[in-house]
């Protein structure tokens, strides 16, 4: 079945509502409408899926159903839905109402579940989940520890509706939080209700929400909401995912923080990246207008909110407040010097509200449920939950929600499923770019992700990044990895952010060659410690925690590289080599096959050697080996 | 409002920057990318000074904060002035021949040389695109993305509106462009690269080009005006000169009814 089609064949009957009563009666015929039990097909189409394949899959499967619709009991509806979350599986597909789980489904794959699951009730088995390690699949949703594990309060309709037709939002519950703030509270009871929550902004800062909203709401002159959709730190996708996956969500809590300020103008910046979300916000926008959710008049109140999607053109600093208001206004999309806060004088020059696109998707279900619900979740100072995107060296790469206050532990291992190859975990880098890296063995396996605690150890909560490292990440390289990526995104107009970084940049990359001196980890120091406390904006003054979080704690790995010219997790090349461990090396031969380089030799079942004049350092030897035979010198 | 300032109570008006109230006390705070008739870009960070309002104490720059209520000021603490030395000495490497940067260093004790040079001939103060789009034609902008950025013209391309002003090499700190007149054409370049042509116009009485042609409407559209003024200067300033000495003196001759003396050719 067409999804679109089917919104149409619905919408047609409605026209804009002009009460919260005629939206609510909407909402129960389609619920009347949509029976629990029937069967569904959700197919992920977030980015991740959709990047290998699963439009395709989507087109097969809707065909396979329709040409096996004479074999079928009930029909099922094939639905295109947002993330979820589970991105290293994909292309994913979810089975209602039984909650199974296929992975890594192919279009070829489309046919055989019709035939086998649909009709014949029966698992197609080598589409299940098996976790690493474990003997048995794992056949349903609910039973996978990646999903168990996690608390959806913001991703709860991602990834289960279809952005695309707002009626399958609204058989979710979209909008009801609006049209109780529009009848039944007034402008303060909303910011009231939001302070209560003791919410927080998640774009970084974990500014409090509700007195950011008092503040802006009190200013004289015409309030803009402003939504933070850029999103440029490099890995992190969860804006992406609430976007794409629940578009009204959004849209829903800037419509609700456009009421609680007086505002009758927003704006979502979204980086044009972001082909998708612009599209599903768009669509989404259109078919909130069409009903009279959003717009002119909405249910009938007279509150009127007109929002529109501009696009960024994918710079970093653009998600900085300022430098993004200047790029909303047209101008170039640097920070801009003043001291003014947005909330007095903003977006031209007049009061702004901008928070970031979780910030508003949680504000929905706070005015339902109330504050005091909110506070259940999540620690004391950091209440509520916060996705994060879970990328690097861990077994299940994607999105994951969890209150906050959950333990490193339980997120890398007990979500993340731990680390794969039996190697060790080192650290966690959190907060993107800026943020810093955590160590692990040492200490903080047990911390407790908040923003405090992360501030207090020398990383931060940032938007939400986080990117498990193991043995075989050199934090050397790591720092210069991302003091590079700021180079690159800084906005040049300060001296200490385009100066500094640029020379700690130089240092770091001849670290990485080899060419360490004496000196150089207290010049970075130096360097570190003024950018941080002289650059104007929020990427100057947190650019240097990578490196100073990396000189903190692995502070014997840049000396390592600067004393002895090693680099001992074997990553920057002129510093280490591979050599076989005789005692260890059975002779199987696997090394010298694989080495694009022929520079293994050996007779079969007599230890090998490498020849270091011919070694790329490619280090398919040292992956591949199964004996662990070859060493990092 | 009582502030505090290097230990001293001093009263400021609500609303002066750091800055001024620091000179009216005769507080000396370095800068380099302000001048008083601009809008602050607060773009050097040499004036970043320590402020304690509320109980929190955070670094500020001098040139753009607005005191607002009590505060207290920090201007010279061992932390900023080895901030500032560093500062010095990262543009120093951008711009090695600068005497402004010289002094600064001598001030602040900054090892010159620490950074090897990479010389951009500019400390990118961004003064000259400011004072060019506040006084000028608006053709000089902050330009290129990132680290990269420079001052240039639109798409690098060698501007016609510019008025010939001259204000940019006027207020450039560390003199690198350069503004000159050749035949009836005044260029202003900037990095070795011509960054406005504009033709001369020549005066009515001598013939010789002297001043460029100002396509007006452009600033009075910045002023808000919409007649334009007569602005008729068609003379050069010598002939200017030399012609209103001859009708000083004629009028002077006149009423003495003195026949003048013939004289030769001027000039
Ligand atoms: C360099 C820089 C980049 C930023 N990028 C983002 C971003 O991509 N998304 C975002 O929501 N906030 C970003 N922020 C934080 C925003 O400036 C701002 O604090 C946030 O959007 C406010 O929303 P919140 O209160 O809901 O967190 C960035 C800040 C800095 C300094
Ligand atoms: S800190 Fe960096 S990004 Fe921010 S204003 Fe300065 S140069 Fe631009
Ligand atoms: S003079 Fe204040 S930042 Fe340059």
């Amino acid at each position: 079945m067409n999804t679109a089609t089917s919104a149409a064949a619905v919408l047609s009957g409605v026209k804009r509502f002009v009460g919260g009563q005629e939206l609510e009666q909407h909402r129960q015929a389609l619920i009347d409408r949509t029976d629990p039990n029937a069967p569904r097909i959700l197919v992920c189409c977030g980015t991740g899926c959709k990047a290998v394949g699963s439009l395709d899959l989507l087109e097969t499967m809707q065909n396979s159903v329709a040409a096996s619709g004479a074999a079928i009991k009930v029909m099922p509806e094939v639905k295109r839905t947002g993330c979820h979350g589970f991105c290293s599986r994909g292309p994913l597909l979810t089975l209602q109402p039984e909650g199974l789980f296929y992975q890594r489904v192919k279009p070829e794959d489309a046919e055989e579940i019709v035939k086998q699951t649909v009709i014949g009730g029966e698992l197609v088995k080598r589409l299940l989940y098996k976790p690493q390690g474990a003997k048995e699949s794992i056949a349903k949703v609910g039973d996978i520890p990646f999903f168990a594990k996690q608390t959806k309060l913001v991703l709860k309709r991602v990834g289960r509706i279809d952005p695309f037709d707002i009626n399958d939002s609204l058989v979710h519950g979209a909008y009801k939080a609006l049209n109780k703030v529009l009848n039944e509270m007034s402008p303060d009871q909303v910011i009231e209700e939001i302070k209560n929550s003791k919410l927080r902004g998640r774009g970084g800062a974990g500014f409090p929400t509700g007195l950011k909203w008092e503040s802006c709401s009190r200013q004289p002159g015409r309030h803009y909401v402003i939504c933070n959709g850029d999103e440029g730190d490099p890995g992190a996708f969860m804006d992406a995912s609430v976007m794409e996956g629940d578009p009204h969500a959004v849209l829903e809590g800037m419509a609700i923080a456009a009421y609680a300020m007086g505002s009758d103008r927003g704006f979502l910046y979204v980086r044009m990246e972001y082909p998708l979300a612009v599209q599903t916000l768009t669509r989404a926008i259109r078919q909130a207008e069409e009903l009279g959710l959003i717009g002119d008049n909405i249910l009938g109140t007279g509150f009127k909110f007109k929002v529109s999607v501009s696009t960024g053109a994918g710079a970093f600093v653009c998600g900085e407040s300022s430098a993004l208001m200047s790029s909303l206004e047209g101008k170039v999309g640097r920070p801009r010097p003043k001291y003014i806060r947005s909330t007095e004088k903003g977006f031209r020059d007049s009061p702004s509200n901008l928070n970031n696109v979780e910030t508003y998707a949680n504000v929905p279900e706070i005015i339902l449920r109330g504050g005091a619900w909110y506070t259940g979740y999540g620690t004391e100072r950091s209440a509520g939950t916060k996705v994060f995107s879970l990328t690097g060296n861990v077994h299940n790469v994607g999105l994951v929600e969890v209150p906050m206050g959950t333990s490193l532990r339980e997120i890398v291992y007990g979500i993340g499923g731990g680390i794969p190859n039996k190697k060790e975990l080192k650290a966690v880098q959190t907060g993107g770019p800026s943020g810093g890296c955590i160590p692990i063995p040492k200490k903080f396996l047990d911390i407790n992700v908040g923003f405090g605690k992360l501030a207090e150890i020398g990383s931060m909560m940032g938007s939400g990044g986080m990117i498990v490292m193991d043995e075989n990440i050199c934090m050397v390289e790591v720092s210069r990895y991302f003091i590079n990526f700021l180079v690159e995104e800084s906005c040049g107009q300060c001296t200490p952010c385009r100066e500094g970084l640029t020379r700690m940049k130089d240092i770091l990359t001849r670290l990485t060659l080899g060419e360490g001196r004496e000196g150089d980890v207290e010049l970075l120091e130096e360097i570190g410690k003024f950018t941080n406390s002289f650059s104007l904006c929020g990427l100057g003054t947190s650019a240097a925690n990578p490196v100073l979080s990396t000189i903190k704690y692995f502070r014997e790995e840049y000396d390592a590289h600067i004393r002895d010219k090693k680099c001992p997790a074997g990553v920057c090349k002129p510093l280490y080599y591979y050599e076989i461990d005789p005692e260890k090396c059975t002779g199987c031969g696997l090394c010298r096959a694989k080495c694009p380089a022929k520079a293994v030799a050996g007779e079969k079942k007599k230890p090998h050697t490498i020849d270091q004049e011919l070694c790329i350092k490619c280090m398919e030897c040292y992956k591949n080996c199964k004996f662990d035979s070859i060493k990092i010198m | 409002m009582k502030i505090i300032l290097d230990g001293k109570e001093v009263t400021a008006e609500a609303g002066r920057t750091i800055l001024e109230v620091a000179r009216q006390n005769g507080v000396d705070i370095p800068t380099l990318c302000h001048v008083p008739a601009l809008e602050p870009a607060a773009m050097c960070r040499l004036c970043t000074v320590e402020l304690i309002e509320n109980r929190r104490a955070r670094m500020v720059t001098a040139c753009n904060y607005p005191l607002r209520g009590d505060a207290e000021v920090r201007t010279d603490t061992p932390f900023l002035r080895q901030g500032r030395k560093l500062i010095i000495e990262l543009l120093y490497s951008r711009c090695p021949d600068s005497t402004v940067l010289k002094e600064l260093a001598a001030r602040y004790g900054a090892e010159l040389g620490r950074f090897p040079e990479d010389n951009k001939d500019c400390v990118m103060c961004g003064l000259c695109a400011r004072v060019c789009e506040r006084v000028g034609g608006n053709v000089l902008a902050l330009c290129g993305r990132g680290v990269e950025i420079r001052v240039d013209t639109s798409f690098g391309r060698t501007a016609r509106h510019c008025i010939g002003c001259g204000a940019c090499a006027r207020i450039c700190p560390v003199n690198k462009i350069q503004i000159g007149d050749e035949g009836a054409e005044r260029t202003v370049i900037i990095y070795g690269k011509e960054a406005s042509r504009i033709p001369l116009r020549p005066c009515t009485s001598c013939g010789k080009p002297f001043g460029p042609v100002i396509d007006l409407s452009l600033i009075m559209e910045r002023a808000g005006e919409t007649k334009v003024p007569a602005f008729n200067l068609s003379v050069c300033p010598a002939c200017s000169r030399r012609n209103h000495a001859r009708r000083l003196a004629e009028r002077h001759f006149e009423q003495y009814e003195i026949e003048p003396r013939e004289t030769g050719e001027d000039d």
